[in-house]
């Protein structure tokens, strides 16, 4: 069967829309990661470019950042960028849904049609009021650089101790979590400065933004990390990140934190096509409290180098990303000729399960990968002739065995299910539409799955060693 | 019945076996826990090619065909540690590892950690190769059932020192460092001592008593050479493998510590016979003699 796909993205009218509230209420999908940041990581040997996505919700003159740096940034290194290369990135990369059409039994009748899936959000430290830069010798602070660049101020600072650095930025008017100040003690004594940034108001008035543009850092460290730390001090729960990673040679995975593919090519229901962005947010809650909350889940993994004649995606959910973007991310050698390998990975971290700050390696691991569930619609027409009632038969197997597939993959109760299969195929009428969708069965919701049998195995097996040693031993004695 | 168990149990004492079916377990549990099920063929490449190097070289070398449980040991070391997409190089790390084993050799005693040179050669000959520090996660889970098997091994080898004081040595400076001085919460420390791929080079690659010295004082001297040079590395240097490159630069340092510190080498053989740790029962009685027969004291 050939397989033609056409896919949808349910993009979202980004900017406005993450800034203001009302959004999020309005669309059922909007909310799925509502605590979410995305980051763009170029890495090409100890050159790290950053880029951060920030969907601030409030009055712009509250927003501050502070985010630990490696190094004094020079002015040219630091740039602001358009939003649009996240929500191209984020529908091109996004967890897919594929729909499928068995070809008539009885007569020679085909069609094809695909779908969708969704975006974005960020988190940042909140800034109580303007900023009125003042160099304190009592606090150890030094404002190492000070630029305006695009409609924000920024300040590279380095400090001596955090109380200084606490004092330093509550004086300035930053309101600091009190849980961060514990955590900007080690950035100091590693010799990190931090990148203090703030809106300048004037510069967004004459700016036509009406949202923060992403800001977009260089430099080189051996560090290829993201100090996730300080910003938990800033929430209580779990927080999502999205990370677009670009190298040269292979995929990009945590140093320090299992990197796991999320299940794919699994075939699920017809109906879950209504409801596809609640589907993906219960299969990615399940999957990572298999993992024990405590992994970082691949999503995407492709080869986009611009001259790479090869497919981008199979199938497309988004254009893939062409060269002047993915310059414009920091990926200076994407005209060079040079590969350019992406991926995406999707971290949700909490303290408890994330102690120590992501850290990533770049490995030579080239296989394209894509979090991909597919929808397979019965055969148009009627089942009349003998090929038709053997088709019957295979269809409602087959449907059994998708309701098993997303059970296993949402914890979702689909005993309610059940006319989806014994109809089987009614739904030829597009009846999909009144199924109720996304009832969670009470157990659900993907707790934390410690393999008990397997420990209780090796638990068993390691004391039996150790008996058997110890008899030996023993007699061996005697 | 029993006079034909007795001898099979014998025979199971070489630690080897114990060895085998604690890294088997191993090699299960990221089969059907973490999900490697992709690689299979990978491990059975590196499991055949290993065997048969060995058999190879030990028929035109050594006529000696009781290692091959040392190469299946080798073998599933890599399967552990090593990774990569095309069977063909983890098969070929495979070879490198045991070929080490014939070529590089220092008076009879083979020179690299036999796992740790098919690993690092093959990283850098292929390109394709790599290691996943993460990719055990960190629990001390792992923690207590690496350290529970390489213990019950290790104190059959009398060879658990390595494994200990690199441990030591790398969790004290780290202690001192991300702890006592940069003020990291002990939730940072205790990730780190937990990771899984860590653990599993301390207790199972460090140790191996052929490639280590086989002094006590040299095999000091060594692993807290290793733990330091390993903290700086992964400290300082953000390489979260150093251990492994480590170790395969200081191969050379066993073989000058061997001839600082002079003591009789390790023999499996006569181990697996003995049933139990002969070193410190010889080490009164010779100091300065190579490959000795050890007593037997069945």
């Amino acid at each position: 069967m050939k397989k033609v796909a056409i896919i949808m993205a349910l993009l979202f009218a980004t900017g406005e829309a993450m800034s203001f509230c009302g959004f999020y209420v309005a669309k059922a999908g909007a909310k799925m990661f509502n605590n979410k940041s995305e980051v763009i990581l170029v890495r090409d040997g100890t050159k790290s470019v950053i880029t951060m996505s920030n969907d601030f919700k409030g009055d712009v003159k509250d927003f501050a950042m502070v985010v630990p740096v490696p190094e004094i940034l020079r002015e040219r290194d630091i740039k602001v960028v358009d939003r649009y290369l996240f929500d191209q990135l984020d529908a091109y990369s996004a967890p897919r849904l594929v729909e499928y059409y068995d070809p008539a039994p009885c007569s020679q009748y085909r069609k094809y049609k695909n779908l969708e899936d969704k975006s974005s959000r960020a988190n940042t430290m909140i800034l109580k009021e303007e900023i009125s830069v003042v160099e304190d010798d009592e606090t150890g602070v030094t404002i190492e650089a000070k630029y305006t660049i695009g409609e924000y101020d920024i300040l590279i600072l380095s400090a001596k101790e955090s109380d200084g650095l606490k004092t330093w930025l509550t004086t300035n008017g930053y309101a600091i979590p009190a849980k961060a100040e514990r955590v900007l003690e080690p950035y100091i004594k590693s010799n990190m400065k931090f990148f203090v940034v703030k809106v300048n108001l004037e510069k967004k008035k004459q700016s036509n933004f009406n949202y923060l543009r992403p800001i977009q850092i260089t430099f080189n460290s051996p560090k290829f990390m993201l100090p996730i730390r300080l910003g938990m001090a800033n929430s209580n729960g779990a927080q999502d990140m999205i990370v677009y990673a670009f190298t040269k040679a292979g995929r990009v995975e945590a140093a320090n934190y299992r990197t796991i593919e999320m299940p794919t090519a699994r075939k699920i229901p017809t109906f879950v096509k209504q409801k596809f962005e609640q589907f993906y947010f219960d299969a990615f809650e399940k999957a990572y409290g298999n993992e024990g909350k405590k992994a970082v889940f691949l999503e995407y993994a492709w080869n986009v180098t611009p001259t790479f004649r090869g497919m981008k995606c199979d199938p497309c959910v988004g254009p893939p990303p062409l060269t002047n973007q993915l310059l414009q991310a920091g990926v200076d050698w994407a005209s060079s000729g040079e590969q350019v390998y992406f991926s995406r990975l999707h971290v949700r971290y909490t303290e408890s399960k994330f102690p120590q700050d992501l850290q990533f390696v770049v490995t030579p691991n080239r296989t394209n990968y894509q979090a991909r569930y597919v929808l397979t619609h019965p055969a148009p027409g009627q089942y009349d002739c003998e090929k038709g009632k053997a088709y019957m038969e295979s269809l409602k197997q087959r449907r059994d065995l998708e309701l098993s597939e997303l059970e296993v993959l949402t914890d979702w109760n689909t005993a309610k299910y059940t006319k989806y299969v014994s109809e089987g195929t009614d739904y030829v009428n597009e009846k999909q539409d009144a199924w109720p969708v996304g009832g969670k069965s009470p157990n659900g919701g993907g707790g934390n799955n410690t393999p008990w049998g397997f420990l209780l195995l090796m638990t068993g097996i390691v004391a039996t060693g150790g008996l058997y040693y110890l008899r030996n031993r023993s007699q061996q004695i005697d | 019945m029993r006079n034909l168990i007795k001898p099979a149990l014998e025979h199971l004492k070489d630690p080897r076996y114990f060895q085998i079916f604690y890294l088997s377990l191993f090699l299960s549990y990221g089969i059907f826990e973490l999900g490697w099920n992709a690689n299979i063929p990978g491990f059975i490449a590196v499991i055949l090619v290993s065997l048969l190097t060995q058999m190879v070289f030990s028929f035109f070398l050594t006529k000696n065909y009781a290692s091959w449980k040392s190469a299946l040991i080798t073998a599933l070391g890599l399967c552990l540690l090593l990774k990569s997409n095309q069977w063909e190089i983890l098969a070929l790390g495979g070879f490198l590892a045991i070929a080490s084993k014939f070529v590089f050799k220092v008076k009879g005693k083979h020179l690299f950690n036999p796992a740790n040179f098919g690993i690092i050669v093959t990283i850098l000959i292929t390109g394709e190769a790599w290691i996943s520090p993460g990719q055990w996660g960190s629990s001390p889970v792992l923690l207590y059932f690496i350290g529970a098997a390489a213990l019950m091994i290790l104190f059959k080898v009398g060879r658990i020192d390595t494994s200990l004081i690199f441990l030591v040595t790398l969790f004290v400076l780290d202690i001192i460092y991300s702890q006592i001085y940069l003020g990291w919460e002990w939730s940072v420390f205790a990730h780190k001592a937990t990771n899984g791929t860590l653990l599993l080079y301390a207790f199972f690659m460090i140790t191996d008593p052929v490639t280590t010295p086989n002094h006590i004082k040299g095999r000091v001297i060594w692993s807290v050479l290793l733990g330091i040079i390993s903290f700086v590395l992964m400290s300082q240097f953000y390489i979260h493998t150093a251990p492994i490159w480590v170790l395969f630069f200081l191969a050379p340092l066993t073989a000058f510590m061997d001839r600082k510190y002079q003591f009789e080498r390790f023999q499996w053989l006569n181990l697996s016979v003995v049933g139990r740790g002969p070193i410190i029962e010889k080490k009164n009685q010779l100091n300065n003699s190579n490959t000795i027969k050890l007593k037997q004291e069945i």
